[in-house]
C-alpha cells in the first residue's frame, strides 16, 4: 500500500518550500530514505537542487536520493497511474494541490485499492489566511480547504508576533473546529508529521534534532491491549498529540494499529499479524506535548495478563 | 475554373447589406454572389442547381462551443430519457422505466461477442425517475450477474455499475470513499449500492470507467460528429476544450480525417494551454499555440485558446455572486488562482490569440471580466474579441462593462430547455432563472453574443438552440424571463455570424457574401417565419460545404 498526501494551501503559503524541505531531507525520517514521489503543477517553481537530480524528461524528474517528481499534465488519473506502476513503486505520493483546488475530493483518491491515504495537509500563510479568507472570490474556497485539513500548517509565523499568532490561532482553531495548527517558519516541521514512523525512542530520534519546538514520546510494553481501550486512548488524546503511532499486541488475537495525524485517527486491524510487544510514539509543540500525562494514560491502556 | 449557381426557395445571407436572395453563384468553394439568377449570372459559364428550388438556404450554422470528441459517446448504448438522434439519422428511444433499462441493457448485452469486455453504456439520468428508489448494482445485476456492467450518467459525474463490476475491479464495502454509494443509511460499514459518484470513486472500477474515457479518442468518435454536425445543418463547429497542445500525438489523426474530402465539417478547435486549474509557463505555451496555427488546414483551424474556470450550476461547482445557491450546498470551484491570471491571459494575449474563458457562475465571470479590463489596458488590442463562454448568470452591470472592454459573450441558450426548471425550484431560483441567458440585455447593451448547445451535454442542433432563445420555455412549460427572448433574426445570427465573429472568422464564414466560404445550412422552412414554437422542427436537408453537398443522414429523396 503506498501512503497518500494530499498538500494543499493557497498561493504563496509555502507549499513549494516544504516540498523542497522533504526532497532534501527524505533520509531524515530514520537514516533510510523514502521512495517519495511528488505529483506537482509545473517544474518551474519547485526550484529542485541541481546536484540532486540524476535524470529529467519533460514530465519526470528522477532524484539520486529516489525521489521522483511528476508534472500533472496529463491529468490526475494519469498521472497516478504513472507513479504506481514506477519501479521500484514509491513508498508514499505527495499531490501538490492547486492554490484553489478542492483538497476533500482529491483526499477521495487515497481510495484503499493501492493508495492509502495518510493525510491531508494545508498550508496557510500567517500573513495573509485571515484576509484570503475572507477575499472576494476565494474567500469559501479557502475556507473550506482549511476546513477540510487533517494537519495545518501556519507557516511564517516569525513575522508575527506573539499576540497575533495567539489570536490567529485561536481564530483558525474556531474556524476549523479544531483542527490541529502547527506554528512553523519555512515549513520546518519534523517529516514524521507527514509520513509513517518506524519505531524508535524519540526522546532521541534525529527526527526531532534541530526541531527544539517539538517534543517526542514513546512508550513500549510486553502486554497486550482491547481494541476497546484503543478506541478510549485515541479519543482521549487531545489537540497537543500533533501525530502519533502505534502497533499493539490485540488481547483478541493478531494486531491493532494507532494512526494520527492532527485531527485524523485511524485505527486498524490486523488480523493474521501477531505481535508479542506493544509500541507507541508521538510528536507535539514542546510547549504542549506533556510525557508525563501521556504516561499515565499509556499505564491505562494495557492489560496485566499475569 | 466551373461555377454552380444554386437555386433555393429564398436565401438568407445575414449580410445586412443584402439580406436575402433567390440564387446563390459559387466558384471554387467560395461565393461569387447572392441575388436573383439575372443578378449572379454574370461570373461567366455555369451550372444551375435546382434541386434546393423547394429549400431555404441559411450560412452553414456555427456551433459555438461543442467538444468533438463527445463523438465518441454515440458509440456506446444510449439510456437516456428523452430521444436522441444517432449519427447514422436513426433515432435511440428515451428510456422512460427501470424495466426499460433493463430490458434495453440486455439487447445491449445479448449482442456483444465475448464474455469478458464489460457493458458500458450511457446517458441515464435519474433526475427523470423521482419516485423511484435510486438505481442500484441489483437492478443492473438482473441484466447479468457475470459481466462487469458500467452505467455512466448523463452529466458524467455519476456511474451505476453492477455487482460483477465492482468485483472484478475489488471495490468491497471497505473502501472509505465518500462518493461509493452505500445501502441503508449510508454508513461506511453498509453494504455498496453500485453508484459512483465523482472520478475518485468512479475510477475505480477502471475496466468500465477506461472504456468511456479511451472511446473519445477514437477516429470513430469524429467521424460521428461530423455526421450529426451535417444532419443539423452545422459547416462549423468550435472544439471548445481541444487537446492538441496537451496531447500532440493526437493531432495527425485530427488532420488526416478532417483533410478527407468527404468529412464534412469545419473544426475550429480552441485548445486547453494547461489541465484545467494547474499553472503552467504560459509564456512558452503561448508560442506552441502560434506555432499549432502554422499547421492550420482548410478544415482545422486553431484560433484560440480555452480556459476552463469553474463548475457548473447544477453541479452547484459554478462560483456565484451573492447571495449564492437558493437551496442545496455550495461547492463552488475556481479553476484559477485570482492573482495569477492575468499572468495567464496575458502572454496569449499579447501573441494575439483569442481567448474564451468558460464561466458558468457570475463570479467567475467578474474575474474574468476584470483580469480582461487589466490586460487590455496594459496591452491595448481592441480588437481581442475574448469570450466568456456559457456565461449564464451574467448581470447587467457586467454586460454593460463587457461592451466596454469588447468582452463577447457565448450563452449556454439550451440551458433554458434542460435544467430551466431545475434552476427555478433549485439552484438559483425565480429572479435568476429568469434572467439566465440574458440574450435580449446583451442585444441592448451592445454585447456580441451567440447561443450554443455545449454537445454532447446537450444535443448538438443550431435549430434547436435558436429555439431556446427565442421561447425560453421549460419542460414544465414556464416562460423564463419574457423580457430576455430575441427574435429569430438575432437568433440566427447568435448561431452564425456572431459565431464566427468570436473566433475571428466572421471574414470567411458566417454570413452568404461574396468573397465568403459556400458554406451553408439547406433547410426545409424558413426559420425566420416559422411559428417560433417549431423552429426546432424545421427538418435539415444536409450542408454544403465550400460548395460540396453533403446530404443529412436521415434524408430520403
Amino acid at each position: 500500500m503506498v501512503g497518500f498526501t494530499i498538500l494543499g494551501g493557497y498561493l504563496g503559503t509555502g507549499k513549494t518550500t516544504l516540498l523542497n524541505h522533504i526532497l532534501r531531507n527524505n533520509h531524515s525520517l530514520d537514516g533510510q530514505p523514502r521512495r517519495i514521489a511528488l505529483l506537482i503543477n509545473d517544474f518551474g517553481d519547485i526550484n529542485i537542487d541541481a546536484q540532486l537530480i540524476e535524470s529529467q524528461t519533460e514530465k519526470q524528474i528522477n532524484l539520486a536520493n529516489g525521489c521522483v517528481c511528476c508534472t500533472l499534465n496529463d491529468g490526475f488519473t494519469d498521472a497516478l497511474e504513472t507513479l504506481l506502476a514506477l519501479e521500484p513503486q514509491p513508498e508514499h505520493i505527495i499531490v501538490e494541490a492547486s492554490g484553489v483546488a478542492d483538497v476533500g475530493n482529491l483526499s477521495q483518491y487515497g481510495t484503499g485499492q493501492e493508495l492509502k491515504l495518510a493525510n491531508v495537509i494545508v498550508v496557510a500563510d500567517a500573513e495573509t489566511v485571515r484576509e484570503k479568507a475572507n477575499d472576494k472570490y476565494v474567500a469559501r474556497t479557502i475556507q473550506r480547504q482549511l476546513k477540510t485539513a487533517d494537519l495545518l500548517l501556519l507557516n511564517k509565523v516569525d513575522l508575527l508576533t506573539e499576540d497575533e499568532q495567539q489570536n490567529l490561532t485561536s481564530w483558525l482553531t474556531e474556524l476549523t473546529d479544531g483542527v490541529p495548527v502547527v506554528p512553523c517558519i519555512k515549513c520546518d516541521i519534523p517529516l514524521a508529521m507527514i509520513f509513517d514512523l518506524k519505531h524508535r525512542d524519540f526522546s532521541s530520534d534525529k527526527t526531532l534534532h534541530g526541531h527544539e519546538h517539538y517534543q517526542g514520546w514513546s512508550y513500549n510494553s510486553q502486554k497486550p491491549i482491547s481494541r476497546q481501550a484503543l478506541n478510549e486512548f485515541a479519543g482521549s488524546v487531545g489537540q497537543e498529540v500533533l501525530r502519533c503511532k502505534g502497533l499493539f499486541a490485540n488481547e483478541a488475537g493478531g494486531s491493532l494499529e494507532l494512526q494520527v495525524v492532527g485531527k485524523r485517527q485511524e485505527i486498524t486491524v490486523h488480523e493474521s499479524v501477531n505481535r508479542k510487544d506493544s509500541q507507541i510514539v508521538a510528536i507535539g509543540m514542546s510547549t504542549q506535548l506533556k510525557p508525563e500525562k501521556l504516561n499515565a494514560l499509556a499505564e491505562t491502556l494495557f492489560i496485566d495478563t499475569c | 475554373m466551373s461555377i454552380t449557381i444554386y437555386q433555393a426557395k429564398k436565401i438568407i445571407t445575414m449580410n445586412p447589406s443584402n439580406p436575402e436572395g433567390t440564387h446563390v453563384a459559387v466558384r471554387e468553394g467560395l461565393i461569387l454572389g447572392v441575388g436573383s439568377l439575372d443578378e449572379v449570372s454574370g461570373w461567366g459559364e455555369y451550372e444551375l442547381d435546382i434541386s434546393f428550388s423547394e429549400h431555404v438556404i441559411v450560412p452553414g450554422f456555427v456551433e459555438a462551443h461543442a467538444h468533438v470528441m463527445a463523438g465518441g459517446m454515440m458509440l456506446l448504448p444510449y439510456m437516456g430519457y428523452f430521444e436522441r438522434k444517432l449519427p447514422d439519422g436513426s433515432t435511440a428511444p428515451g428510456i422512460k422505466s427501470y424495466e426499460a433499462l433493463v430490458e434495453a441493457l440486455k439487447l445491449a448485452e445479448s449482442n456483444m461477442t465475448d464474455a469478458e469486455t464489460p457493458l458500458v453504456a450511457v446517458g441515464f439520468d435519474p433526475i427523470y425517475f423521482p419516485d423511484q428508489p435510486r438505481l442500484s448494482r441489483h437492478d443492473l445485476d438482473e441484466v447479468s450477474e457475470t459481466r462487469g456492467i458500467y452505467l455512466q450518467h448523463a452529466s458524467g459525474h455519476l456511474a451505476t455499475v453492477n455487482s460483477a463490476m465492482l468485483a472484478e475491479n475489488g471495490v468491497t464495502k471497505e473502501m472509505k470513499i465518500e462518493g461509493l454509494g452505500r445501502e441503508g443509511n449510508g454508513e461506511l460499514s453498509d453494504e455498496l449500492n453500485g453508484e459512483l459518484r465523482e472520478p475518485a470513486a468512479m475510477s475505480t472500477c477502471k475496466t468500465g470507467n477506461r472504456i468511456v474515457q479511451n472511446i473519445n479518442q477514437t477516429e470513430q468518435a469524429l467521424l460521428d460528429f461530423g455526421a450529426l454536425a451535417c444532419n443539423a445543418g452545422i459547416t462549423t463547429c468550435t472544439d471548445l476544450a481541444g487537446f492538441s497542445i496537451l496531447a500532440p500525438k493526437l493531432l495527425s489523426m485530427w488532420q488526416e480525417i478532417t483533410d478527407d474530402a468527404s468529412f464534412p465539417l469545419r473544426i475550429a478547435q480552441y485548445n486547453i494551454p494547461a489541465m484545467p486549474g494547474a499553472a503552467a509557463a504560459f509564456d512558452e505555451i503561448a508560442d506552441q499555440f502560434i506555432a499549432l496555427q502554422k499547421k492550420e488546414t482548410e478544415k482545422l483551424r486553431f484560433p484560440g485558446v480555452k480556459f476552463i474556470m469553474d463548475g457548473s450550476i447544477q453541479g452547484f461547482s459554478a462560483l456565484i455572486e451573492e447571495p449564492g445557491y437558493f437551496s442545496g450546498e455550495d461547492h463552488g470551484q475556481l479553476l484559477t488562482i485570482p492573482e495569477q491570471f492575468a499572468d495567464w491571459l496575458r502572454p496569449f494575449h499579447r501573441a494575439n490569440l483569442n481567448v474564451h474563458m468558460h464561466c458558468n457562475g457570475n463570479l467567475t465571470q467578474q474575474l474574468a471580466i476584470d483580469t480582461v479590463e487589466k490586460i487590455v489596458r496594459e496591452d491595448p488590442w481592441l480588437d481581442h474579441r475574448h469570450t466568456i463562454t456559457h456565461a449564464q448568470l451574467t448581470t447587467q452591470a457586467q454586460l454593460r462593462k463587457m461592451a466596454k472592454i469588447g468582452l463577447c459573450a457565448n450563452f449556454f441558450a439550451n440551458h433554458l430547455w434542460y435544467w430551466g426548471d431545475q434552476h427555478y425550484d433549485i439552484t438559483v431560483g425565480p429572479e435568476r432563472a429568469n434572467s439566465l441567458e440574458p440574450c435580449a440585455s446583451a442585444l441592448r447593451e451592445g454585447v456580441s453574443f451567440s447561443i450554443h448547445s455545449d454537445a454532447g451535454v446537450t444535443p448538438l442542433g443550431s435549430l434547436h438552440t435558436m429555439w431556446c432563445a427565442v421561447n425560453r420555455i421549460t419542460p414544465k412549460g414556464r416562460v423564463l424571463g419574457e423580457v430576455e427572448k430575441i427574435s429569430a433574426y438575432e437568433a440566427l445570427r447568435a448561431v452564425t455570424v456572431s459565431a464566427a465573429y468570436q473566433m475571428h472568422l466572421d471574414h470567411e464564414i458566417g454570413s452568404l457574401e461574396a468573397g465568403k466560404k459556400a458554406d451553408f445550412a439547406v433547410l426545409e422552412e424558413n426559420p425566420l417565419t416559422v411559428e417560433p414554437m417549431t423552429i426546432r422542427d424545421i427538418k435539415v436537408w444536409g450542408t454544403v460545404l465550400a460548395g460540396t453537398k453533403f446530404k443529412a443522414a436521415c434524408v430520403v429523396d
